[in-house]
């Protein structure tokens, strides 16, 4: 039942340890959330993740088997994607073209196209838009071709990171609002926030994490809500 | 000692001064393509002023360096906030430029009835101060060898000082020294100076080694070669890029086995050396643990 | 005097046709991986020096020899890939540059070792007489190196927007992060430009040895440089920038040397190289070379 399951994972920049022993666990269809004070390590982990930083130690379990270390394009085709924060679109290239970019480990091309009309569908600005440079594209426009892209590769476990970031309070809502959608079609989802109060509503469980490290995992209720946006903007009083 | 071990030797000394040119640009974090056009500078300058003009070989080595460290100034300064391949790319361009004008050089003069002097593509021949004035190739090697030990020394205080780790520092992250108040540009221009009068000196005692210089020989070959031996040797000391060129002149020519294939010998060392030390051999990690361990 | 400017201007393009290519080639290699690769033009040399043993051993056809020339290229620099960029990979540029030029002085001691002979004859591509268009000379196999070039170009842009490897190259071009992300197996696509971008190279070679007749070692040096200073004046990491710099270079060098000679021509060239770089003129500088 441990769909993702995260041990003791350390990962360094150089002789910097950003990451100093995290383990956590995802669960199969639900939003799990991972809050905490900038410089915590969320995106470190986001990426280690992804394949793109190789952990020193530890291991990342997906669907039975050892991900930790492996290329990303070999994690993506085992059906983890991660959109990135600061979204990261292709900006020369057509909205067209970014969402068959995100399905490009994928040979079956006719369900490739039947996918893109289904993105199409689920997001219909981004239909609008489709031969316009991404680059062009607003903020809330991009993070969803962002989102778009990932699940291009048909991901079993959708990783995300601050998809609020740098968005109006209209367009974090509408962002919000795609990812219970999600949810409720069966993905499974991790995600980083910093707006804790938008995460918890729609989150199944959260982690926190300090200096590398988890500091607490429960459920939504578990916490008073304004003690989880203390530690999720400034960390622990407690040292 | 042999004049062929005695030619290597002088050789490994001339162009440890090119070679230590090109590195002091590296730890200031400038990769030049161009070191050759100052040691040709150099070489032109010091044979014209001791060939043509009579001058004592000191003087015009003197001189020579005061060219060198202008001539690269004079690049330097429209290139200062170029960076990477970017400031590379100038670098051979300006060299290319200087070659070109060594091409075009005709600076001829009476000397002793003849006509003397650079000629163009033709070159500079008779650049005899030191056989003039009864210098040995064994004396010449000891004063290369006493000039190359002191620019060593000198370097190796700084390095030691507060200037040396600034240097490293601005070569490392520029903008993290400009927010502690480093003059990153004054640092820069100053590198830019020592590194042209040192690659002038040793353009000067190469022109009156050899007594002929040509364009040819300030290519962008030798300037590669210099970068290459500052990087292999490492980046860490002073004494990198004497072990590069240590490496290249020094084993590889003078073995017979490598004859012929010494450049595919070095070639392939440097690149896989490389692999394994992309700072080099002497690397400051291993300059690091050497001092710890002999102090 | 208008007869000589237009036939200046129609050498330079033909010139400027093979440096498109070179420049083209060192771009693809630049945009995507952010590093030079200074082996690329003795990579070139290497396949045309195959090409020339092949013809001074067997006396091989034109398109032999044009295959071979590519083919040498590309194996030349699937060895400059592997050994001196796909190991600092996110780690020095400076360190992957400089490897490549050592790998540079390994081609040139090996052209010389197996072919001692400093200039070498090369079968032209072709041999009769040049056609006339009023005051106009033009030369077949120039243009036939005009067509080629502009078929070469086009093969480019239908592999980059019509292909999915054209995709992946562009995506990395765009946003190597997110280009991973999207499952693209980056080395992978590393070794397939490295490939591209000798081939693009092996034809700008082979068509110009074959239209000068003859070959000898400094064709890996004047490669380079001619495709460094094209890209550069193109503005760096931009593909039709990489073709208006070549042409561009081609026609300035046409019509100084015309004018001033062949030396003031390359120094008009480094100058203007120079300048350009010291203004930092916005679109020789957008590119970050890591």
């Amino acid at each position: 039942m441990n769909f993702l399951s995260v041990q003791d994972i350390v990962t360094a920049y150089g002789k910097i340890e950003a990451l100093r022993g995290v383990s956590l666990e995802v669960a199969e269809g639900a939003i799990t959330c991972l809050l905490g004070p900038n410089g915590a390590g969320k995106t470190t982990l986001m990426l280690t993740l992804a394949g793109i930083l190789r952990p020193k130690r530890g291991s990342i379990r997906f669907a039975g088997e050892e991900i930790a270390g492996r290329a990303p394009h070999a994690i993506v085709a085992r059906g983890v994607a991660l959109v990135p924060e600061n979204r990261l679109v292709f900006p020369a290239m057509t909205v067209a073209e970014n969402l068959q970019a995100g399905a490009y480990h994928r040979r079956d091309k006719a369900t490739v196209r039947s996918d893109m009309e289904g993105m199409f569908a689920r997001f219909p600005r981004l239909k609008e838009r489709a031969a316009q440079q991404a680059g062009t594209l607003s903020g809330g426009e991009q993070q969803m071709l962002a989102v778009a892209r990932a699940l291009m590769s048909r991901p079993k476990l959708l990783l995300m990171d601050e998809p609020s970031l740098g968005l109006a309070p209209l367009v974090v809502e509408e962002i919000f609002r795609i990812v219970a959608e999600l949810h409720r079609d069966g993905t499974t989802i991790f995600l980083v926030e910093q707006n804790a109060h938008m995460a918890l509503k729609v989150a199944q469980h959260f982690y926190l994490m300090e200096q590398g490290r988890v500091t607490f995992s429960g459920d939504p209720g578990s916490l008073a809500e304004d003690e989880v946006i203390q530690r999720a903007y400034l960390g622990s009083v407690q040292r | 000692m042999d004049d062929y071990a005695i030619g290597v030797l002088t050789n490994i000394g001339l162009f440890s001064f090119v070679a230590l040119s090109a590195y002091l640009l590296l730890i200031a974090g400038e990769m030049s393509f161009g070191q050759q056009a100052f040691f040709g500078v150099g070489a032109y300058a010091g044979g014209i002023l001791t060939a043509l003009y009579g001058w004592p070989l000191p003087v015009a080595a003197f001189a020579a360096m005061g060219l060198g460290a202008l001539a690269q100034l004079l690049v330097a300064l429209p290139t200062l906030r170029l960076r990477g391949l970017y400031f590379a790319m100038a670098t051979l361009a300006a060299a290319e430029m200087a070659r070109i004008l060594f091409e075009l050089l005709h600076w001829r003069r009476k000397v002793d009835g003849e006509l003397a002097g650079p000629d163009g593509t033709q070159g500079f021949r008779g650049i005899r101060w030191i056989f003039e004035h009864g210098i040995e190739p064994l004396h010449y090697l000891g004063i290369v060898g006493v000039l190359l030990a002191l620019v060593l020394a000198l370097l190796l205080v700084v390095e030691r000082s507060k200037l040396g780790a600034t240097l490293r520092g601005v070569g490392e992250d520029p903008e993290l020294a400009a927010s502690v108040g480093v003059d990153v540009q004054r640092v820069k221009l100053a590198v830019a100076a020592a590194a042209g009068a040192l690659a002038a000196l040793g353009g000067v005692l190469y022109a009156h080694h050899n007594t002929y210089i040509e364009p040819r020989n300030f290519d962008i070959m030798l300037g590669v070669h210099s970068l290459a031996y500052a990087l292999i040797g490492g980046l860490g000391t002073a004494f990198g890029p004497l072990l590069g060129v240590l490496l290249d002149i020094g084993v590889l020519e003078s073995t017979r086995i490598f004859q012929g294939y010494r450049m595919i010998v070095f070639g392939g060392l440097v690149a896989v050396v490389l692999i394994y030390r992309p700072r080099g051999v002497l690397d400051e990690r291993i300059v690091q643990w050497l001092r710890q361990r002999f102090s | 005097m208008l007869a000589d400017f237009l036939q200046n201007t129609l050498d330079g393009l033909s010139a400027g046709a093979s440096y498109a290519l070179l420049a083209l080639g060192f771009t693809l290699i630049f945009g995507v991986l952010r590093r030079a690769n200074l082996s690329f033009g003795p990579s070139i040399m290497f396949g045309a020096y195959c090409a020339t043993w092949a013809h001074v051993n067997f006396g091989a056809s034109l398109l032999l020899l044009a295959l071979i020339t590519v083919s040498g290229a590309v194996l030349a620099g699937a060895y400059v890939e592997r050994l001196c960029f796909a190991p600092h990979r996110g780690g020095s540029a400076i360190a992957a540059m400089v490897a490549s030029f050592a790998l540079w002085m390994q081609f040139e001691e090996l052209a010389t070792l197996v072919m001692p002979r400093h200039l070498y004859a090369f079968p032209m591509l072709y041999e009769g007489d040049p056609l006339s268009l009023g005051p106009l000379t033009l030369r077949v196999d120039t243009l036939a190196m005009l067509a080629a070039a502009l078929a070469a170009c086009a093969l480019l842009w239908w592999t980059l927007y019509r292909t999915r490897f054209g995709l992946a190259v562009r995506a990395l071009i765009e946003q190597p992060a997110a280009a991973a992300l999207a499952g693209i197996n980056v080395p992978w696509v590393f070794m397939r430009v490295f490939a591209l971008a000798s081939a693009l190279g092996g034809i700008a070679g082979y068509l110009v040895v074959a239209t000068h007749g003859q070959i000898t070692p400094m064709l890996g040096m004047w490669a380079t440089l001619k495709g460094l200073l094209a890209m550069m004046l193109g503005g760096l990491g931009s593909l039709p920038g990489a073709v208006i710099g070549g042409l561009a270079l081609g026609l300035i060098e046409a019509h100084t040397q015309w004018y001033l000679g062949p030396q003031l021509r390359d120094l008009v060239a480094y100058l203007l190289l120079f300048v350009l770089l010291a203004a930092r003129v916005p679109w020789m500088t957008t590119r970050s070379a890591s």
